[in-house]
């Protein structure tokens, strides 16, 4: 924890350092350098480019480029510079016609997604630590399917099983076992559904005999493990999930990004 | 050496391979296949195991073997050596990871299918890469024309090469560009407002283009006159008259280089408004560093270089405007400024004074109390001279005007001559009367009436114009000069200042003689002209940059 305050204040005084010193340059120079758009855009360029290496960074681990942790504090903090050059490169005004509009977008895109991403990536491991220890994501189909073989043979034992747990089962809990359920009331930490659910075993429990109401017992603790790894799905799935944004729009604002470029410079002054 | 832990719990019969694009069908059911999908997600499964065939010494059929890693299966490989225990196939899932990368491609091939779309077509590249809308000058109908007379593209074309390029001309053009992309150190020594490729476009259309001084370096076209902004182009902002003026450098240099010119280099062609005052050019030019009109724009000239108003007229304003003698207009209205000074045409400027609308109405230049509708004509001394070496029959013409009977009109006129001779005398006497007597010399201090009364209204011609009198019967009166414009190099527009009353600019109730120039100072003007004031205040706002387009002809 020490570690990284001391991480985020040093993160954050760079970051507040270099946007101040970026602001003054542009105060002192936007008027004064006649190709200062040319250059404060290569600048974003560059910046874009260094984020853009962070996923390349870790489809090569096996090369000596520094810590991936180390990448992911570069991209963090560098990508909130990036959004102060973004706006000095705009010259704080909005962007103006069909194209700029375009990778204004795409930039915000990115940029939301990728801030979203973070807090995400801050939020939802502790919120796991707290319920039901480490699940390996692509694990959870087939520890689901495990409990729901287990339910289903307490529950549907044979012809010496209770016939009410058995229409109880059928009638609620085989829905409840079949498929993840509750994504956005997990992400919302509601323990609405599986409250409910373990009270109507409780009413349950009173009707039936002992022997019964152990079985009983058992399948309730299964519907707690997989209402907790229901949990785990839903905040996994979250946090692999804001990447299907962050990625996909990055090239693609690449792409644009470099079309830009050409467009700039094929329609600059100097241009024929 | 710590010794390593074995991997714990590591099922090798249920073997998930996370990482790999494609996880088994049956991974869900805790029961992976052995051999998992194959790279391009196709299931591999075929049987639990492949039977080997066994053929001893002599045999030719031989006998096939079970080779299944849980134990031999009780029925064994079938005839054909195939196994008979077939594993079902399943449906391979696709990872998250690969599930994203396919995403990823399919966003960057929309990207690209996006722009190659509009690459192709014209009407979208023209309107999804134009930064924004250009002017109506540079968009019109008229421009359409006049770009087709000189070979260009109604569209960007027209100043842009790319702009009429495919994908692939675009990219050369961009790359042929001064710098281009890959020139990067020439960014830094880019020289401010240099003349560009894109401003010799400019001048297919805007020919003779032409600057306000002679000393002026030529400066692009672009650097003033931003386009993309507004159907109605933005105005000039003083970015670009401080790039010069505000620079002591380059005024220096000017002032420098106008010291070996001829005043008639500066000469303006301006289109003229009216009589200007021949200010002189100044000696060091107009080289004075500016940054702003309500910061150091230097006090205008008529008050530094103490012009005074060379008009020999004599006109007292605070007379007219405070004078307890100054009597009622017809109309019962005091006098004020608006009675002379009203706006012409255009309302931009103020329309000359005349004598028969504006003067005459008080000053009636009679001359006899006893005939007040007989005055004197307002114009030429030779007219005034010979009305009154013809004033029998002046006198005459008089009374034939008013109904008297032809038989009575020599009578009416010896009488009235008699009268006159009497108070005034006649001939050369009656002239120096008329041309020469002020309000101190003259027979009758009251100079004016408007109510019709029939005192005399000497005196003459002198009490307002200056006379010459050489010899008797030789009256000279010189004619008046009335300036209208005295700031030639700034533009001024009345009809945008009706809001202020006359006073408020024009301090002409304290002002005694002609020779006094009634325009404000600076300050004045800087009251609202100025971000405190809240009115515009650039350069453009009253001054013109390139020479009009009179200059141009020449």
């Amino acid at each position: 924890m020490k570690r990284f305050q001391k991480q985020f204040w040093l993160g954050t005084l760079v970051l507040v350092v270099a946007s101040v010193a970026a602001l003054l340059v542009h105060r002192d120079w936007h008027e004064r350098l006649p190709a200062y758009a040319y250059i404060s855009g290569w600048v974003l360029f560059g910046f874009m480019l260094l984020l853009a290496l962070f996923n390349a960074r870790k489809k090569l681990p096996f090369l000596p480029l520094g810590r991936s942790e180390q990448w992911l504090q570069l991209h963090i903090y560098g990508g909130f510079f990036t959004v102060v050059l973004f706006l000095i490169h705009l010259n704080f005004r909005l962007p103006r016609g069909g194209f700029e509009i375009t990778l204004a977008v795409l930039f915000a895109i990115v940029t939301i997604s990728g801030i979203v991403g973070l807090l995400l990536s801050r939020a939802l491991p502790r919120r796991l630590q707290t319920r039901g220890g480490e699940v390996v994501f692509e694990k959870i189909p087939a520890i689901r399917h495990s409990l729901r073989q287990q339910a289903e043979k307490l529950a549907l034992g044979g012809p010496g099983g209770s016939p009410i747990i058995a229409e109880f089962y059928v009638r609620r809990l085989a829905v409840f076992f079949a498929e993840p359920r509750n994504f956005w009331l997990h992400l919302q930490e509601s323990r609405g559904p599986i409250n409910r659910l373990l009270a109507d075993l409780g009413d349950l429990r009173r009707l039936l005999s002992e022997t019964d109401a152990a079985v009983l017992d058992q399948i309730a603790t299964l519907t707690r493990q997989k209402d907790g790894l229901d949990y785990h799905n839903a905040l996994q799935a979250t946090l692999k999930l804001w990447l299907f944004v962050h990625l996909p729009f990055t090239y693609g604002l690449m792409l644009f990004t470099v079309w830009h470029i050409v467009l700039v410079y094929a329609f600059s002054g100097g241009a024929q | 050496m710590s010794e390593q832990l074995p991997a714990p719990e590591f099922d090798h019969d249920n073997y998930a391979r996370p990482n790999q694009a494609w996880t088994c069908g049956h991974a869900a059911e805790g029961r992976c296949c052995p051999l998992g999908p194959d790279r391009l997600g196709r299931c591999q499964a075929t049987f639990e195991c492949q039977p080997v065939l066994d053929l001893k010494p002599g045999e030719t059929k031989g006998r096939w073997r079970c080779t299944r890693s849980g134990g031999v299966c009780e029925l064994g490989p079938r005839p054909d050596g195939t196994c008979c225990r077939p594993i079902p196939p399943c449906s391979p899932r696709a990872s998250l990871r690969w599930q994203r990368g396919r995403f990823t491609l399919a966003v960057m091939a929309a990207s690209l299918a996006i722009l190659l779309i509009v690459l192709g077509s014209p009407p979208l590249r023209d309107r999804l890469f134009n930064p924004g809308t250009v002017s109506q000058p540079h968009s019109g109908a008229a421009f359409a024309a006049l770009a087709a007379t000189n070979h260009l593209n109604m569209s960007c074309g027209a100043c842009h090469l790319a702009g009429a390029s495919g994908p692939r001309r675009i990219v050369h053009t961009a790359f042929a560009a001064d710098p281009s992309p890959v020139e990067l150190v020439k960014l830094f020594s880019a020289a401010p407002a240099e003349v560009t490729s894109l401003d010799g476009h400019c001048q297919t259309c805007h020919t003779s283009h032409s600057f306000h001084q002679v000393t002026v370096v030529t400066i692009a076209c672009t650097y003033c006159h931003l386009e993309h902004q507004g159907a109605k182009m933005k105005a000039v902002g003083d970015a670009g008259c401080v790039f010069c003026h505000g620079n002591a450098g380059t005024m220096a240099a000017a002032a420098t280089a106008s010291q070996h010119m001829l005043p008639e280099a500066f000469q303006l062609d301006m289109v003229r408004h009216g009589l200007e005052f021949p200010a002189p050019h100044p000696a060091q030019g107009f080289t004075e560093v500016i940054h702003g009109f309500a910061d150091d724009h230097p006090q205008f000239r008529f008050i530094t270089d103490h012009w005074r108003d060379p008009d020999t007229l004599k006109f007292n304003h605070a007379l007219h405007l405070t004078g307890s003698t100054i009597p009622d207009l017809p109309n019962g209205h005091k006098l004020d400024c608006t009675f002379c000074h009203q706006p012409d045409a255009s309302g931009a400027f103020i329309a000359p004074v005349k004598f028969e609308q504006n003067c005459r109405v008080c000053h009636s230049l009679q001359f006899d109390p006893a005939t007040p509708g007989l005055t004197l004509p307002h114009g030429r001394a030779e007219q005034v001279t010979a009305f009154l070496h013809s004033l029998p029959q002046q006198y005459q013409d008089y009374a034939l005007r008013q109904g008297t009977n032809a038989s009575e009109l020599a009578t009416f006129a010896s009488g009235k001559l008699a009268q006159l001779r009497k108070v005034y005398g006649l001939g050369e006497t009656l002239s120096q009367q008329v041309f020469l007597s002020t309000a101190k010399t003259g027979p009758d201090t009251q100079v004016g009436t408007v109510n019709g009364a029939t005192r005399p209204v000497f005196p003459g011609c002198a009490y307002c114009h200056e006379v010459k009198h050489d010899a008797p019967g030789d009256y000279q009166v010189t004619t008046p000069v009335i300036y209208e414009r005295w700031l030639n190099h700034a533009a001024f527009d009345h009809a945008k200042h009706t809001a202020l009353a006359c006073e408020k600019c024009h301090d002409a109730v304290h002002s005694t003689k002609t020779a006094d120039v009634l325009l404000p100072a600076r300050e004045t003007c800087v009251e609202c002209h100025s971000l405190r004031g809240g009115v515009v205040n650039t350069c453009a706002t009253c001054h013109e940059y390139h020479k009009p387009l009179v200059a141009r002809t020449n």
